[in-house]
């Protein structure tokens, strides 16, 4: 486990140091995230333009744990072109789980995640990968991947609302329902980004990201 | 002299009409007629989040009157405040250290300069 949270912080600092910008520098998001496994909340601050930190806590509804951690979101490359963006992150943190199912009560255990995600977009249409694996401890061992492509019906100036229609389809080799296909609407305007599906399997999703 | 009077007055509001319409207009801030106008042509831009990231970190600057960012057309309009200049470098590194490219930019005299 040990042995595990060094190699992503070393991983972590390697990166950081050839890292592009993630946000502006000086700028603040605040987030929140609900699929089918987890609700998540995140507050992070760009210091520079080359990566962002922040507090990140979870909730994993089937196995009943929380994990607080210190996050850091690195864009490690960006390709810009006249009408289309790709970027390339590294996404990792380290903290402390928490359970209180069965044996595990009251229990906390050191936690570290990591992982990458990459997207690219135009105007029109939206492609993205993101992965992460989780070490908590005895509480948990996961792995997740989503991948999301994503079109918008119109095409409209900065300050209106912007509309897009995507699919989420998330694979976690060790779950139950190891695909979850989540058909979804993103709303977009100015500095806040709300998203809203339902599953196959009828969970909600809910996304909410503010800019400041 | 009535016929002096109406004259000087149509020339006169057409003048005004002419310097109003050629005020280029920004979503944040005002453009000042007696300001630099600086337009940015910019790679990267294509979401609000990018939009905004450029209108915060321009618009903290002090030479910066008013900005406006259009994804239609790939620009950044700055607005400069009477007697302020913002060089070419100083604009790049902005532009570049939010996370967009810059492609050219353009400066203009000020509108009461034309």
């Amino acid at each position: 486990m040990l042995f595990r949270i060094i190699l992503l912080l070393i991983i972590s600092a390697t990166i950081q140091a050839h890292a592009r910008p993630v946000s502006y520098p000086g700028g603040w998001t605040v987030s929140t995230f609900n699929d089918a496994d987890r609700y998540s909340g995140f507050i992070h601050y760009s210091p520079t333009a080359f990566y962002s930190i922040g507090y990140h806590v979870e909730y994993w509804r089937d196995r009943d744990y929380q994990i607080h951690a210190l996050h850091i979101n690195n864009l490690i490359k960006r390709w810009n072109a006249e009408a289309s963006q790709g970027n390339f992150y590294l996404m990792s943190g380290i903290g402390f789980a928490h359970s209180d199912e069965g044996d595990f009560d009251n229990r906390a255990e050191l936690a570290a995640y990591g992982g990458i995600a990459a997207d690219w977009e135009t105007r029109k249409v939206f492609f993205s990968y993101a992965n992460r694996y989780t070490d908590a401890g005895n509480i948990a061992d996961s792995f997740r991947q989503k991948a999301r492509f994503g079109f918008a019906p119109y095409v409209t100036e900065y300050g209106n609302w912007h509309t897009w229609l995507m699919m989420e389809v998330r694979h976690a080799p060790e779950s139950k329902d190891q695909f979850v296909a989540t058909p979804l609407v993103r709303l977009f305007k100015g500095a806040d980004l709300f998203e809203a599906g339902v599953s196959d399997q009828g969970d909600v999703l809910f996304n909410f990201v503010h800019r400041f | 002299m009535k016929k002096l009077i109406v004259t000087f007055l149509i020339i006169f509001l057409s003048n005004f009409n002419v310097i109003a319409s050629d005020l280029p207009s920004v979503k944040v801030g005002e453009v000042d007629p007696n300001g630099e106008v600086v337009t940015v042509k910019a790679f990267g831009l294509v979401c609000d989040f990018c939009a905004n990231a450029i209108e915060k970190v321009f618009m903290r600057k002090d030479e910066v009157s008013g900005i406006d960012v259009s994804l239609d057309k790939h620009h950044i309009l700055i607005a400069l405040k009477e007697g302020k200049q913002l060089a070419d470098e100083e604009i790049t590194k902005l532009v570049t250290d939010s996370g967009y490219d810059i492609k050219e930019i353009n400066r203009s005299r000020s509108v009461a300069e034309q």
